[in-house]
């Protein structure tokens, strides 16, 4: 493997290649730009495969690849601060990159489908968006410091906005992608103040080594030093949660979520891509990759945790009531990063991961799926007007299948592994900490409402019988469309082997890859690993009886609560003619349907609040600020013109104030200078 | 006998002020350049005063050159009065009030 890496920074290279093809070329290239697409994202993904088992052979990389700048001024804690664009390739920068890489691949193909065969316009743009995505998020992956990390964050959410926005003559699309646009970018406001904040602190912005952000806040933590007038922990806590506004708008958690939804105004790919599988990941990629200075915060771990477990509640009861299928797939989106989340903040960082892995393939391919079925349905998203599909696409439909077996967390699908274990970890700490276990008890309702709105998207899809013209009579789906889905498929399917944990627990063998990946049991860099972010973590964990018992108590309770969800839909759904049962909700229903007035309450806080506070400051602007500078130079004007007079244009006056003048200097340095 | 320094200083203020006078209230542009020499030549004897009295050439000298600048200077000075009566058919230094606000 030796020198394997040096090629690293050729896997963010080919996507920013193709978007520069694409845009340039694009409208005189065979597929518009897809081939150059699509060649790069297999080029990235073969190099990070590279750079995958380079790690596994117990390599890493850590390098610095450009100075931006660097200044002298040392910060509160160390000297000189340097920044700099750089490469960090650990397992789970590698991990990552794989699955980015593997999506992007995967889209860029189904696109040809998706996209080309039906005839769109502007597919270079579309492919340069594409492109010009996925450079960034893979350059965000590997990035080395939190400010280039924060930069690539930036420019995945300006592709987000430029994709969601890609149907710009509609009415709606401009609109959600501009909302996308600022309610991330006002998280990212936060995620700014607390990249400036970290590095003001610490006079550093590296993720890894001695001289990282972390192994800095844990010596100033145990030296007891006071930050900023603040205690060590409380300012590491206070730094952290800026951050966390950035991960909360670009992870669509509570209060941040309300964008999601609305960018399903973009291409399904899209959604696929960026709105479900990786660029929403970046948020709690973030938090994983400083995971070690969250360890150190118990206070900002809560937090995430709580965050997480009410998203995961609260956005799963809003995708019960959803009629299109891609708003489904979005509250579900938002539901399972609330999960990530969940886990993360219970010191779950594998549980996380595993996760965040799992998720990116199974949610890719049910958004694939659902592209497959706005295919066959000639652009029909009403999952009432659907129904019936699943003989006449049995590929899409087994897949689709196999995508929500894995949301739903039913046992063996990929899916159950990872959530089952992020409930596990929850429960163990919440077993001491109140505030964990009400965000376990969150967590674990949720796996109802999740179980039940994904079969009741499948059943109202596929099974009954057909509601409409289109239905009877779908669109053929090409090779395009299948190839993409069975991968992702078989990926949906035994994906969760990567971490048996409940498995290896009960029956004591160790088949818990994942767990020693992220461990660096092959190669990590110091202080990156689960063990090293384990002995930071301030948590307790318990058991009830006895570990086993635990476990079987938790996944148990979880499969219960899936497949009563399941079966409910099963039961409300699974019929040849369903009818819509929302009015059973009763009075909740409204609330519901609305998403719980959280657009409302924005739209108020916009209109009502942000709106008459900047009137007031433009008034201030335009009379106070405005008004002084003007009053000076009217003051001044007029002064002038009085002053002018003095000039008269007679030589003889001005010889008269020549000679007054120097005999009035004469006077005063005689009078001051002591002369009489 | 010499003269003291004082008496050469009292003539020199006296022709200064002469000068000063004539600046201040002639309105011949003629009579202002006059009134201008007049003005060099009390530095002049104020110059060649002291030189004398310290005793030494180089207040002489220098009286010399201010002798070449007035020459100059009256050339210069003689040269705009012409264009001003060219201009004005006057030499009143009054008339001309166009170079003001």
């Amino acid at each position: 493997m030796e020198g394997a890496f040096s090629y690293a920074p050729a896997i963010a290279a080919f996507p920013l290649a193709a978007f520069v093809v694409a845009l340039t070329f694009g409208k005189w290239m065979p597929r518009k730009g897809a081939i150059a697409g699509i060649a790069a994202t297999a080029g990235s993904l073969l190099f990070s495969l590279w750079m995958l088992a380079a790690v596994a052979s117990g390599e890493v990389y850590h390098e610095t690849l450009y100075e931006w700048t660097a200044g002298e001024a040392a910060g509160e804690v160390g000297d000189g601060i340097e920044f700099t664009f750089g490469i960090l390739i650990d397992p789970l920068s590698a991990l990552m990159l794989v699955i980015v890489s593997l999506v992007a691949f995967l889209v860029h193909i189904f696109s040809l489908g998706y996209m080309n065969a039906e005839g769109e316009t502007g597919l270079p743009r579309y492919y340069a968006g594409l492109g010009l995505f996925t450079f960034s998020m893979l350059a965000f992956v590997y990035a080395d410091n939190l400010l280039m990390a924060f930069m690539f964050f930036e420019l995945v959410g300006l592709c987000s906005y430029l994709l969601i926005g890609f149907w710009f003559r509609t009415r709606s699309a401009p609109s959600a992608a501009k909302k996308a646009f600022l309610v991330t970018r006002f998280g990212d406001y936060f995620f700014l103040i607390g990249v400036v904040a970290i590095a003001a602190t610490f006079g550093t912005v590296a993720f890894a080594g001695d001289d990282s952000f972390v192994a800095a806040a844990e010596t100033a933590i145990a030296d007891g030093d006071t930050l900023f007038g603040f205690d060590a922990q409380t300012w590491v806590t206070i730094t952290g949660l800026l951050v966390l506004g950035g991960v909360l708008g670009k992870s669509a958690q509570f209060p941040f979520h309300t964008w999601l939804p609305d960018a399903m105004e973009g291409p399904t790919t899209v959604s696929a891509l960026i709105h479900a599988a990786t660029m929403v990941a970046a948020g709690v990629y973030l938090v994983a990759r400083m995971f070690g200075y969250y360890a150190l915060s118990p206070t900002a771990l809560a937090i995430i945790a709580f965050v997480g477990g009410f998203t995961a509640l609260f956005a799963a009861t809003m995708g019960v009531v959803k009629d299109d299928i891609k708003q489904v797939l979005a509250y579900s989106t938002i539901s399972q990063y609330g999960y990530m989340m969940l886990g993360l903040g219970v010191g779950g960082y594998v549980a996380g991961v595993f996760h965040l892995m799992n998720h990116a393939f199974f949610k890719a391919l049910l958004f694939l799926g659902a592209g497959a079925v706005i295919i066959l349905m000639h652009h029909e998203q009403d999952m009432w007007k659907m129904g019936g599909l699943k003989e006449k696409a049995p590929v899409t439909y087994y897949t689709f299948l196999a995508g929500a077996l894995a949301l739903a967390g039913i046992i063996p699908f990929s899916g159950f592994w990872s959530k089952d274990e992020i409930l596990y970890d929850a429960l163990i700490v919440g077993l001491n900490e109140p505030v964990i276990m009400a965000a376990y008890a969150m967590g674990l309702v949720a796996v109802f409402f999740t179980g039940f709105y994904t079969f009741r998207m499948v059943f109202l899809t596929f099974h009954g019988e057909p509601r409409s013209e289109a239905a009877e009579d779908p669109h053929p789906v090409g090779w395009a469309v299948k190839v993409p889905l069975l991968t992702l498929g078989v990926l949906a399917l035994v994906a969760g082997v990567a971490n048996l944990a409940p498995v290896a627990k009960i029956l004591g063998v160790d088949i818990v890859f994942l767990e020693h990946w992220l461990d660096g049991e092959y190669g990590a860099v110091e202080g990156l690993t689960y063990s090293a972010y384990g002995e930071l973590l301030a948590y307790e964990t318990g058991v009830i009886g006895s570990e086993q018992l635990t476990i079987l108590v938790a996944a148990g309770l979880s499969l219960l609560l899936a497949f009563s969800g399941a079966g409910l839909a099963w039961k409300l759904y699974n019929v040849p003619e369903p009818v819509a049962h929302k009015e059973r909700l009763g009075s909740a229903r409204r609330t519901i349907e609305n998403n719980y007035y959280q657009d409302e309450y924005q739209v108020w806080l916009a209109r009502g609040f942000t709106l008459p506070l900047s009137r007031a400051a433009d008034r201030f602007d335009q009379t106070v600020i405005d008004g002084s500078v003007n009053g000076i130079s009217t003051a001044s004007l007029f002064g002038s013109s009085w002053v002018k007079r003095l000039q008269t244009g007679i030589v003889t006056n001005y010889a008269a104030l020549i000679v007054a003048g120097f005999i009035a200097l004469l006077v005063f340095l005689g009078v001051y200078g002591g002369w009489f | 006998m010499t003269v003291g320094v004082e008496y050469y200083v009292l003539l020199s203020m006296a022709l200064f002020s002469i000068g000063l006078f004539g600046v201040l209230t002639r309105r011949n542009a003629l009579m202002f350049l006059m009134s201008v020499e007049l003005m060099l030549n009390a530095a002049n004897i104020n110059l060649i005063a002291f030189a004398f009295y310290h005793g030494n050439l180089t207040g002489q000298v220098f009286a010399l050159f201010a002798m070449a600048l007035a020459a100059a200077e009256v050339a210069v000075g003689l040269g705009i009065i012409l264009v001003l009566y060219r201009n004005f058919r006057d030499v009143d230094v009054t008339v001309p009030t166009t170079m003001r606000w």
